[in-house]
């Protein structure tokens, strides 16, 4: 069966509509969003309506939940004040046009989804915040894949497609009680990994094309699709609808609206 | 006799500052240095007065002074890009004309004007063909402190295109570390330059010293230019936060080396 992951839409209905168009050529049969289906984009309403319509199985993106609960940044969702400063303009832009019901279907939205031996996430099992970088350490990577009992591990967040394997891993773990001896167990685990979808509708790779990945679960191979689309139309709407205008230029460039933070080895405090 | 005069001319991003600072270095002379049509803070009076102690600047209204000056003085005047050379002032100037132009530039104004031509920074052949822009912007950014990542990211812009066509971009900007920073970009170079200023951090409330931006280009969107900016310089609370970790840090290392 073959399954499209799609990810942080960030009110793009352009890209969209072209991936949904790309993922029906590739006759995948399921659909997988990984969340942040609103923010910074000019369509937060006909996006969720699309995805919706869809009955795609989505979870819940960093912006789908801020939009709900209320901005509560920690400090890697801004890596600079002038990314603070814009996330925040856009956050209150959005939070003013999205519809009542738009915004119950984004706060419904659970935070994995699950098929086989599959697990579906925006960010982390831990948090819809945390960055899975692939530059993350790789026993914290393990244990990120680990703690959702799958074999795979899909997720978004960093706007950059990957997809990494952590293979042969032989785990020692030392158990030490008070008043007695030390134990120690080994464990050694499947083949695992984690593959990241990129984003269709804020791509941070240097083009402004959209990507998704497919996923065969015959096969078990992974493709990284990149898929170009009328990027100007959305630039367009950006600056129609009152956004900043340089989040039109950053798109162009596949530089994302705002730039994100980029060290592996932080822990998320939101 | 009177002092020398050395006049220096040239195209935006030629190299002319860094001829004169090469020249300032190799000679132990008084020597004054301006910068006529610049306003009264450009950036180049700022940073040649930052890494030349010994050196007098002097903004546009104090040269009549210049009539008063000793013999032994020397005096570079840094003539912008976009002066007309055939000002009287300029022309009934008796002094040394150098005009510091990139290789290959092709025939120039700069080129019948001057006495001594100086090869400077190649140029791109798209950013030589554009060497007339038509706007030259800048302000003073005195006791401004900017967040550094987002002096990153706005430079990054800025050079970029976000806002219009840059050719050239020069400042002086303060980080929340008390240094200060000389930042250079000429369109055509890989990629823009930090230089940190030989001065004091300056880890006590805005810093009461010199700093501010030039930009040259086309179709310079100034106002976003602007508050970009703003948005990018530390509230009086941050400085404040950021400062009184430096200090402590600064004490710490002074109590382990002691």
């Amino acid at each position: 069966m073959k399954l499209a992951v799609i990810s942080c839409i960030h009110a793009n209905l352009a890209a969209l509509e072209a991936v949904l168009s790309d993922i029906d050529r590739q006759r995948a049969e399921q659909i997988y969003c990984l969340g942040d289906l609103v923010g910074y984009g000019p369509y937060p309403n006909e996006v969720v309506e699309r995805i919706r319509s869809l009955n795609i199985p989505t979870c819940q993106g960093c912006w789908d939940e801020d939009i709900v609960e209320g901005l509560n940044a920690c400090e890697c969702s801004y890596p600079s004040q002038l990314a603070e400063k814009r996330g925040r303009l856009a956050h209150e832009w959005t939070n003013q046009v999205l519809h009542p019901e738009v915004r119950d279907y984004l706060a419904q939205l659970p935070m994995t989804q699950r098929w086989g031996n599959l697990c579906f996430v925006h960010g982390s099992p831990n948090s819809q915040h945390e960055y899975l970088l692939p530059s993350m350490d790789g026993f914290a990577a393990l244990e990120r894949v680990l703690s959702t009992d799958a074999d795979i591990l899909f997720c978004g967040h960093t706007h950059v497609p990957y997809v990494r394997n952590l293979e042969n891993v032989a785990l020692t773990v030392t158990v030490r009680q008070p008043g007695q001896a030390n134990t120690q167990q080994q464990f050694t685990t499947p083949l695992k990994r984690i593959v990241n979808a990129g984003s269709v509708g804020e791509p941070r790779h240097g083009r402004p094309n959209a990507t998704y990945v497919l996923y065969d679960t015959d096969t078990t191979q992974v493709i990284l699709r990149e898929v170009p689309y009328d990027y100007q139309k959305t630039c367009e709407a950006i600056i129609d609808r009152g956004l900043p205008a340089v989040f039109a230029w950053r798109l162009a460039r596949g530089m994302e609206f705002a730039e994100r933070a980029d060290d592996p080895s932080h822990v998320c405090q939101r | 006799m009177t002092p020398t005069v050395i006049a220096v001319a040239g195209p935006s991003g030629s190299g002319k500052t860094t001829w004169i600072s090469q020249a300032i270095k190799e000679h132990d002379y008084n020597c004054i240095y301006l910068c006529p049509g610049c306003g009264e803070m450009p950036v180049d009076l700022a940073r040649i007065g930052y890494c030349y102690p010994r050196v007098q600047v002097l903004s546009e209204s104090q040269i009549p002074l210049l009539s008063a000056l000793p013999q032994d003085t020397v005096i570079f005047l840094e003539i912008a890009f976009h002066i007309d050379l055939s000002l009287p002032f300029l022309s009934n100037l008796s002094c040394h004309r150098v005009a510091v132009l990139p290789a290959d530039g092709g025939h120039s104004q700069w080129q019948t004007w001057a006495d001594q031509l100086i090869p400077g920074n190649r140029f791109t052949e798209a950013a030589y063909a554009v060497t007339n822009p038509t706007n030259l912007w800048g302000t003073a950014l005195k006791g401004q402190v900017f967040d550094s990542a987002s002096l990153d990211e706005l430079l990054k812009e800025i050079t970029e295109g976000a806002y219009g066509n840059v050719q050239r971009l020069k400042g002086i900007f303060e980080i929340p570390d008390g240094r200060a920073f000389y930042i250079d970009f000429v369109q055509g170079r890989e990629e823009i330059e930090y230089e940190e200023l030989p001065i004091p951090r300056w880890l006590e409330g805005r810093p009461d010293r010199p700093s501010g931006i030039e930009v040259v280009g086309w179709q310079l969107n100034q106002a976003e230019i602007t508050q970009t900016l703003l948005d990018s310089c530390l509230s009086e609370a941050a400085i404040e936060h950021y400062q009184q970790q430096y200090r402590t840090l600064t004490l710490d290392q002074e109590v382990t080396t002691a």
